[in-house]
């Protein structure tokens, strides 16, 4: 088991070296000048000559990426163009309602997905499994924005329950979860959709296993069979799915905060594409990136402590 | 070895098996046949898009703007009075144009990039897949965001970001049928009667991962016009005035309070083309899974 | 024979359902299993052997299968025609089953202590702290070496052999009256093998069980049984004391498998394979079912034959062959 940690710590570093190069590929490498990007068609050649020189990329290619790498992972992440501060500062600002929708939605998603799923599986062609399964196709077929006008205009606009503009809620625990209620709903059903057909598929193949056999051979109750034996070891590859689809959830907050006009990295994003912040979006790359890495590390640390096949070698 | 045309014989063609096998998956799959026809639909709308449109999707009424459905303005007009159905139809041309063109770009470069790494194995192997594994972490979204607003917002790069982002799943599944199939002894043969690689890799190896690819084909699709719509509307999209769908739900947003409905036809669009493309891909899923031995990479 | 037998299972017969239809799988299956005995079912893949045990469980999947006919008589009740809830009670309590593969017949996410405590707990109603004491016990019985240490112990940090032992033991957990045994010996190797068997045979001398041991390893049987029924195509074609199969196979289908074993004690030049393939079970032959692979066909045998005593051997011998078993009924 230690074993295991360790080598998942270790391999993540390069990993988190490799993805970082990524993005500075993405930013410096790639076709199509950042500079002129930034300042739109109209602007001058000259203009375009002294955003490059500011930005540090008339420099040697080498030299920008070691800049590059060190900043990133002391982390210097840059300073906005436009506030002058740190970007990690405002970052830093901003997480703590990210992480908050995340949290939410993944438990949305699991009360309402692992259930049905499981449900499904064990009504296996049942009119609720029929309706189970087109209902998940559908909810990941929505774009998570339309999803979130949709709810935006029916239960805030018109029904008057939310906030329209969730800045996030300042005061009381009442006040906040009213802010993070819609989001947190947007992108929990669309987790809920994968979260169900996950389950439902492990499920399916847990059902079919040998040891379910042997637990009803010996007279153990329908439901200890289902619990025990069955979501027991069907929730394990489920867990580590739903570390990839966290992946998804974080492209999808972006869509969600946009929306609802929550504060969060998706908003950050936005305001510096709009404002063309570059060092503030080049940060922000660097940031997902940590994220990314972070959050597979504690997909791969979970499996290991769920799973008693990698706990005890 | 067959007489016809020299190549050792295996069992019968496994292209005109999987055929076949596709053909029996969508009879007997009924939301497949409902996802197929509405697809159809769809991109025959967007195909015949100058046709069918009623007006330029460019044109401006400003004295007719923000109107209801009439008899002109099939589905109304927005706020610059230009008439949405056209705009509507001339945005499922570019939808499904970009993520046409991306996707079929990833399937290409992905299989052949995945078929050279399980092919030649060892430390090319490797390396390629740890270049697809790294790329694959990135959520497609945050990845298509960051290339378009480095490189800028276009057709092509918009093409390129999606396609970037769909070649690594395509890499992994071509990649694994590839490893399997190589070790079999019709594929020695082969050599040993000296054909060459790309040859072998076309003939013999092509069409065992030929079902999967375009499962997952029909699958990237609906996520690739996903992205591209999610990209417009927040403004990464191709620029205005172009009509793009998600560019016409972020024109209904702005405003809301006021023109909220604005965003309802293409959110509707999105919702129909992109849930058809999953009803296919999944119903030929169910149906070309328990075929494959070993791939399931989980 | 006073004694009443401690199983009978009369006519069962088991149906599956393949593209809409009912088949039989196994087909008017009668036996006594008496007490204490050992009784061997033995056949090819196929035949029915395993169904036969699952039937008399009821551990037949219910979308796929369905018992059609017959009685199995156990301590009063018809199994057959009894309901979930008192199967269930009966399950890992009065009849108990073991399985083939070990390594995928134990839940891999829970310790063995839990699994073999599990039954009872269920069956017997004990606490935590007593039915793990007495999981211990049995895992001792059943020779697991330092069993207290490796009762928090996860299946797969186990050996093929020693985890046969622990469902052995989970099986015996409630001192069943009858323990089925599905091929408990052929995934495991041949020194092993033989531990399992005399574990087994201890065991059950031990705690007064019957047993009913399902093999194709006709040399597995040899050892184990005092009984044995051979299985073909859903049918029990021949019945007879272990002593009485092997010195004087009827069947021309014992007597094929009797040939297609190599033994020490005789000179053989060739191993006979037996021509032809098992019908599938949707299309099973009118008469006789062996008759399409048999040596010995004759023209009566497009009748089905029933299960008649073989001459010149003793009463409880018996043989399901127009041929060589005289006519019947």
């Amino acid at each position: 088991m230690l074993q295991y940690l360790i080598k998942r710590l270790l391999y993540a570093v390069p990993t988190l070296l490799a993805v970082l190069t990524v993005v500075f590929f993405v930013a410096r490498v790639l076709p199509g000048d950042p500079a002129q990007v930034m300042l739109g068609e109209q602007a001058g050649a000259e203009a375009i000559n002294a955003l490059r020189i500011r930005l540090g990329l008339d420099r040697p290619l080498v030299e920008q990426y070691v800049d590059f790498m060190k900043g990133a992972l002391s982390g210097d992440w840059g300073t906005s163009l436009v506030t002058g501060r740190p970007v990690l500062g405002e970052v830093l600002n901003v997480i703590p309602y990210t992480i908050e929708l995340t949290l939410a939605s993944i438990l949305i998603g699991a009360l309402i997905g692992v259930p049905l799923g499981a449900w499904s599986a064990l009504h296996r062609n049942s009119l609720i499994d029929y309706v189970t399964r087109i209902g998940s196709l559908l909810g990941l077929s929505f774009p998570a924005f339309v999803m979130a006008i949709m709810l935006l205009l029916a239960f805030s606009i018109q029904l008057s329950w939310f906030p329209v503009i969730s800045s996030g809620g300042g005061g009381s625990l009442a006040e906040r979860l009213r802010h993070l209620a819609l989001p947190a709903i947007n992108l929990g059903i669309i987790m809920a959709a994968y979260i169900t057909r996950v389950t439902r598929s492990s499920m399916l193949e847990v059902l079919g296993e040998d040891y379910v056999r042997t637990a009803r051979a010996k007279g153990v109750p329908h439901l200890a069979v289902v619990w025990q034996h069955c979501l027991r070891n069907a929730l394990i590859p489920v867990v580590t799915v739903v570390g990839l689809y966290l992946g998804i959830l974080i492209g999808n907050s972006v869509l969600t905060e946009i929306v609802f006009n929550r504060p969060g990295l998706g908003k950050l994003i936005v305001g510096a594409l709009t404002q063309r912040d570059y060092t503030m979006l080049q940060g922000l790359m660097v940031v997902y990136t940590f994220i990314i890495v972070v959050v597979n590390l504690l997909t791969d640390l979970t499996y290991g402590f769920i799973d008693p096949r990698v706990k005890y070698q | 070895m067959s007489a016809m045309t020299g190549e050792p014989s295996a069992a019968p063609p496994p292209a005109n098996r999987a055929l076949r096998q596709f053909f029996t998956a969508f009879n007997t799959n009924k939301t497949s046949w409902v996802g197929l026809v509405t697809f159809a639909v769809v991109a025959l709308v967007a195909v015949l898009a100058p046709v069918i449109a009623t007006h330029d999707p460019l044109e401006q009424n400003i004295l007719d703007k923000l109107q209801g459905p009439s008899a002109e303005f099939i589905l109304g007009t927005d706020g610059f009075g230009r008439d949405i159905w056209s705009r509507l139809v001339y945005g499922a041309r570019l939808s499904l144009w970009i993520g046409g063109v991306s996707i079929l770009i990833a399937m290409v470069v992905g299989s052949l990039i995945g078929m050279v790494a399980g092919y030649f194995g060892g430390r090319l192997d490797i390396a390629i897949m740890q270049v697809m594994d790294v790329l694959l972490s990135f959520p497609s979204l945050i990845l298509g965001l960051m290339v378009v607003a480095m490189m800028g917002p276009s057709v092509g790069n918009l093409i390129f970001a999606i396609a970037l982002t769909a070649i690594p799943p395509f890499a992994r599944i071509a990649r694994a049928p590839t490893v399997s199939v190589k070790e079999r002894d019709y594929i020695e043969a082969c050599r040993a009667l000296g054909y060459s690689h790309p040859r072998i890799m076309a003939v013999h190896i092509l069409p065992n991962i030929f079902p999967e690819i375009l499962v997952m084909g029909s699958l990237w699709l609906a996520t690739a016009i996903r992205v591209e719509a999610s990209l417009s509307f927040i403004g990464l999209g191709v620029r205005p005035p172009t009509p793009t769908w998600g560019g016409m739900i972020r024109e209904g947003f702005e405003n809301i309070l006021d023109t909220w409905w604005l965003s309802m036809a293409p959110s509707v669009a999105i919702l129909v083309i992109v849930f058809a493309l999953n009803m296919i891909g999944d119903g030929l899923r169910d149906f070309v899974d328990p075929k494959l031995k070993g791939e399931r990479g989980g | 024979m006073a004694d009443a037998p401690a199983l009978s299972v009369q006519g069962l017969t088991t149906e599956f359902r393949i593209g809409g239809r009912w088949h039989a799988a196994i087909r008017a299956i009668d036996f006594d299993l008496e007490k204490n005995e050992t009784l061997a079912l033995v056949g090819e893949s196929g035949c029915g052997k395993s169904i036969t045990a699952l039937s008399i469980l009821g551990l037949i999947p219910k979308a796929a299968g369905r018992i059609a006919a017959g009685r199995i008589l156990f301590e009063g009740n018809d199994l057959a025609a009894l309901d979930e809830e008192h199967m269930r009670e009966i399950r890992g309590d009065r009849i108990a089953m073991i399985f083939q593969e070990p390594m995928t017949s134990l839940n891999p996410v829970l310790t063995i202590g839990f699994q073999v405590a599990e039954a009872l707990r269920y069956h017997r109603g004990m606490g935590q702290a007593e039915a793990r004491a007495h999981a211990l016990e049995i895992l001792e019985q059943v020779k697991i070496p330092s069993a207290r240490q490796r009762l928090d112990d996860y299946p797969h940090q186990f050996s093929g052999g020693m985890r046969q032992r622990v469902m052995i033991a989970m099986a015996l957990a409630c001192k069943p009256q009858i323990l089925l045994a599905d091929e408990p010996t052929t995934a495991l190797d041949v020194t092993i093998q033989a531990q399992v068997l005399l574990l087994l045979a201890e065991l059950k001398q031990l705690y007064g069980m019957s047993m009913i041991f399902i093999s194709h390893n006709l040399g597995v049987v040899a050892t184990i049984a005092d009984r044995v029924a051979v299985m073909y195509a859903g049918e029990i074609v021949e019945i007879a004391a272990v002593n009485d199969l092997f010195d004087r196979p009827t069947h021309p289908y014992t007597e094929a498998l009797l040939r297609s074993i190599p033994r020490v004690d005789r000179t053989s030049d060739t191993l006979m394979a037996i021509p032809g393939q098992v019908p599938s079970i949707n299309r099973m032959p009118q008469g006789c079912r062996y008759a399409p692979r048999c040596g010995f066909r004759q023209k009566i045998c497009e009748q089905p034959p029933e299960l008649a005593p073989v001459a010149g051997s003793a009463p409880t011998h018996q043989a399901r062959c127009w041929v060589r078993a005289g006519a019947a009924s």
